[in-house]
C-alpha cells in the first residue's frame, strides 16, 4: 500500500502541471419568459391588447391556419473549456425558450403553448458522448 | 522510496500519449437536443395531434403555414470540430510559432417537420437530411 501514496502525489502534481485552467462563458438573446407572465394569461378571455402589456411585441408574428401566432423566443448558451497545456476540451450548448400564443380571428387568447428548455441547460466540458 | 515499474508504466504511456496529440482541440457545439427516429416514433400520421407532438417534444422552432395546413420545425445542430497543431511541438525549440495544422469539422445540422391539417392533426413527418452523427475526425484529406 505504500507505493500508492508517492504515484498519487506524482499523479496530483502532473494533473497540476498540465491542467492551465478552464473557462466558463454564456450568452442570451432576449429577455426571460417569466412563468407569471404565462400563468395571467386565460384562453377564451385574455385579448390581444392584454397579452401586449403582459409581454410586449412578439419576437415573431406568424399568420398560421387563419389565426395570428405570436411567438417569444429566448436563447441561452452557455461554453465550459478545460485548457491543458496539451489538449484542449470545449462544449457549447445552445438551447431556446419558445412562447407560441394563438389569437383567434376575434383577437382574443385561444391557445398557448410554452416549452422552456434552457432549464435543463448545463456547463459541459466533455465533448464526447450524449 | 523506488516507484515500482508497473506503477510508473501508466504515467508514461500518458504521457507519451499527452505528446502525440500535442497542441489539440476538441469542441462541440450542440443546439436543442438533436432528435432521432427513437423519439418520434410516436407520431402516427392522422391520429396524433400537434398538443401531443409538443407535449413530448416541446414547442417547435418555427410554424409556418402552407397551402395545404400547418408546418411546424424542430431544428437541431450537432457539430464536431477536432484540431491538431504539430508545429506546437518546435515551440520547446523555436523562437517563432511555427503552425502545421490539420483540422476538420463536422456540422450535423438536421431538422424534423410536422405537416399538420387545418384541425392540428399530423398528417406528415419527416427528417429533413437523415444525417448520422458527425464523428472528431481532425483528418482532412
Amino acid at each position: 500500500m505504500l507505493f500508492f501514496k508517492p504515484l498519487a502525489g506524482i499523479v496530483i502534481v502532473l494533473a497540476l502541471v498540465i491542467t492551465q485552467g478552464c473557462a466558463f462563458s454564456r450568452g442570451t438573446l432576449g429577455e426571460d419568459i417569466r412563468s407569471e407572465s404565462v400563468a395571467a394569461i386565460k384562453k377564451d378571455t385574455t385579448t390581444k391588447a392584454e397579452l401586449l402589456s403582459l409581454l410586449g411585441a412578439p419576437d415573431r408574428l406568424l399568420q398560421v391556419n387563419g389565426r395570428d401566432v405570436f411567438q417569444y423566443y429566448r436563447y441561452d448558451a452557455k461554453v465550459g473549456s478545460l485548457l491543458l497545456i496539451l489538449i484542449n476540451f470545449s462544449r457549447l450548448s445552445i438551447k431556446s425558450d419558445d412562447l407560441f400564443v394563438i389569437l383567434n380571428r376575434d383577437g382574443i387568447v385561444e391557445d398557448v403553448i410554452l416549452s422552456k428548455r434552457t432549464d435543463g441547460l448545463e456547463f459541459r466540458f466533455w465533448p464526447f458522448g450524449e | 522510496m523506488k516507484l515500482p515499474l508497473s506503477g510508473l508504466c501508466p504515467i508514461l504511456l500518458s504521457t507519451v500519449m499527452c505528446v502525440t496529440f500535442v497542441g489539440c482541440n476538441i469542441v462541440r457545439i450542440t443546439l436543442n437536443t438533436p432528435l432521432t427516429q427513437n423519439d418520434v416514433a410516436f407520431i402516427i400520421p392522422g391520429q396524433t395531434t400537434l398538443a401531443d407532438v409538443i407535449t413530448k417534444l416541446g414547442t417547435p422552432d418555427s410554424i409556418t403555414d402552407s397551402h395545404t395546413g400547418v408546418v411546424a420545425t424542430y431544428r437541431f445542430l450537432d457539430m464536431k470540430y477536432s484540431k491538431i497543431n504539430f508545429g506546437w511541438m518546435l515551440k520547446l525549440w523555436s523562437p517563432v510559432d511555427v503552425d502545421l495544422i490539420i483540422s476538420r469539422t463536422g456540422l450535423g445540422i438536421d431538422a424534423f417537420e410536422l405537416l399538420c391539417d387545418s384541425n392540428w392533426v399530423v398528417t406528415h413527418q419527416s427528417f429533413l437530411r437523415h444525417l448520422s452523427s458527425p464523428r472528431f475526425n481532425p483528418y482532412p484529406f
